[in-house]
């Protein structure tokens, strides 16, 4: 019986610990968010951009963008709340405007097009990955150095 | 008169008892002012290193109670613990729930390692702490052997970041920045320029308030019992070997959990070396604290860290001023951690030889009274 009980008890401890990580793979995927505000040309045609975009999470200000230009933004998790301060023309109104971006698991880089994003466009055509290009820095990287010094670096 | 004479007696015994601390008050109280740091440059560092270390040095506490000396082999649960941060660094998983699931990987890794070391131990009864250090030497090896050869090909890992450029095995620092200090930063309270890391320091009271409730348990009085005496604890129907296998198993997943904390701390891991010395001067710093071989508490935990990391801070910088080279001073602090290992093992030595040296008078005084009577 008792045996029986430690058993169950290690049992459901485990499966705590498994649900703990499945719960923490999932609200801490982290994302490298882009954003860009680039005009788009989709099934033949072409998406203009706004004046300036003022990207906010959190509060904070993660980006101000004119015509052309990226900005970035990290986030935890399986979406990204956004506030854009949106100013279509030089000079004219800003309009807030809330969003909800749901990011794909499999994306450490996601790129986005927000003025594609805004025509409310499909995802294939606002969201992309984005892939770093890892630059080799030549064979001294290949060298690897194992710890048995007697110096205690900052320990 | 007699009572002066006894006061002295107690003062000459306390002071022996605690030379090691008042040693080392005395090398910082010298420091301290030739290294010309502010008071609250001090503190500040002192409060993060308490917040670095203190985990990895509580975690040898348990090896001590069951009479396992001091776990050298608690290298092991730290190359646990840097397995799961490469494993949870290469998943893209970050902050807290980062911190977290590592912790959680780490687990069954440093039971493995735990469960080996234990076996191994008890078949080295009475020479664990040689056996536990050269364990942890070849684990070391095996770390090596799986790090840089098993990961990429065997064990998956995606990102080229992490990967060597020959496309498999780790580089030799892996970045955390995206765990940086996830758990030190949160709840962390700003008092007159010190950070104080609350959180860091909440889990460091838990692993102390399982410790005394540990102590206190079937199991804890167990091992009490099996670190005072084996024969009596087996004779008393305590299952010796299975104890002291579960006081290195605590230990080693507390050493896990320890590494982890330390490396989120640091901001990266240093994949080849980061743990090849956590042992010894995790050790060292216990030892400072006024920790025996057979005898160690939670307070010489906090007092070892406190004292040597302000000797690790001041002595570089005391050195740099008094010959003019800062390398002097770091000298130093590598041979005061190897010094004070040294010393607490001659110690322990001579201190079994005088006791078996009494026992032997002991007997041989009755002896002389049974012949004459």
């Amino acid at each position: 019986m008792k045996s029986k009980r430690v058993f169950l008890f290690r049992l459901v401890f485990i499966l705590v610990l498994v649900a703990v990580a499945a719960v923490m793979l999932v609200i801490g995927r982290g994302h490298t968010v882009y954003f860009d505000n680039v005009e788009l040309d989709y099934q033949g045609t072409t998406y203009e951009t706004p004046y300036k975009l003022v990207i906010y999470t959190g509060g904070e200000e993660v980006a101000k963008l004119y015509d052309g230009e990226r900005g970035m933004a990290t986030c935890i998790g399986q979406s990204l709340d956004l506030t854009l301060e949106i100013t279509q023309e030089k000079g004219g109104e800003e309009e807030l405007v809330s969003v909800t971006l749901p990011l794909p698991y499999n994306m450490d880089g996601v790129v986005i097009n927000l003025s594609a994003y805004l025509q409310d466009l499909p995802e294939e055509a606002y969201l992309s990955e984005f892939v770093p290009v890892v630059t080799e820095t030549g064979d001294e990287e290949d060298v690897v150095i194992p710890g048995d010094d007697m110096m205690m670096g900052d320990f | 008169m007699k009572t002066k004479h006894g006061f002295q007696k107690k003062l000459g015994q306390l002071v022996l008892d605690n030379s090691v601390p008042i040693m080392f008050i005395i090398i910082c109280a010298v420091c301290i002012p030739l290294s010309g740091f502010s008071p609250s440059y001090l503190l500040n560092e002192v409060v993060t290193r308490m917040g670095r270390n203190t985990f990895l040095i509580l975690c040898l506490l348990i090896p001590i109670i069951a009479g396992l000396g001091l776990n050298f082999a608690m290298t092991l649960g730290a190359m646990a613990g840097e397995i799961a941060l490469i494993l949870v660094s290469d998943w893209q998983i970050w902050g807290i729930p980062g911190v977290v699931l590592a912790m959680i990987v780490s687990i069954p890794i440093s039971i493995l390692l735990g469960l080996l070391c234990g076996k191994i131990l008890n078949r080295a009864k009475g020479r664990e702490m040689i056996t536990s250090y050269f364990i942890s030497f070849f684990m070391n090896g095996m770390y090596q052997l799986v790090v840089l050869y098993m990961m990429g090909p065997i064990i998956p890992i995606v990102h080229e970041s992490i990967k060597l450029p020959r496309g498999y095995g780790i580089r030799n620092t892996v970045s955390l920045l995206n765990m940086r200090q996830s758990v030190d930063n949160l709840l962390a309270i700003n008092i007159g320029g010190v950070k104080i890391p609350v959180l860091t320091f909440l889990l460091i009271a838990l692993l102390c308030l399982f410790l005394i409730w540990f102590r206190r348990t079937k199991l804890g009085q167990d091992m009490r019992a099996v670190g005072q005496d084996m024969d009596v604890a087996r004779d008393a129907g305590i299952n010796v070997d299975r104890t002291r296998i579960v006081s290195v198993l605590i230990s080693t997943v507390v050493a896990g959990f320890g590494m982890i904390l330390y490396l989120q701390n640091m901001g990266n891991i240093s994949t080849y070396s980061s743990h090849s010395q956590i042992g010894m001067f995790s050790i060292a710093a216990l030892l400072v604290g006024g920790a025996s071989v057979e005898k160690a508490s939670i307070g010489n935990a906090f007092l070892g860290v406190i004292l040597f990391h302000l000797m690790f801070i001041v002595a570089p910088s005391a050195g740099a001023q008094v010959t003019g080279d800062s390398m002097t001073g770091e000298y130093f602090r590598v041979f005061v951690s190897y010094g004070v290992i040294a010393i607490a093992l001659v110690m322990y030595a001579a201190k079994k030889r005088r006791a078996r040296s009494n026992a032997g008078q002991l007997l041989a005084e009755a002896q002389k009274q049974e012949e004459n009577a």
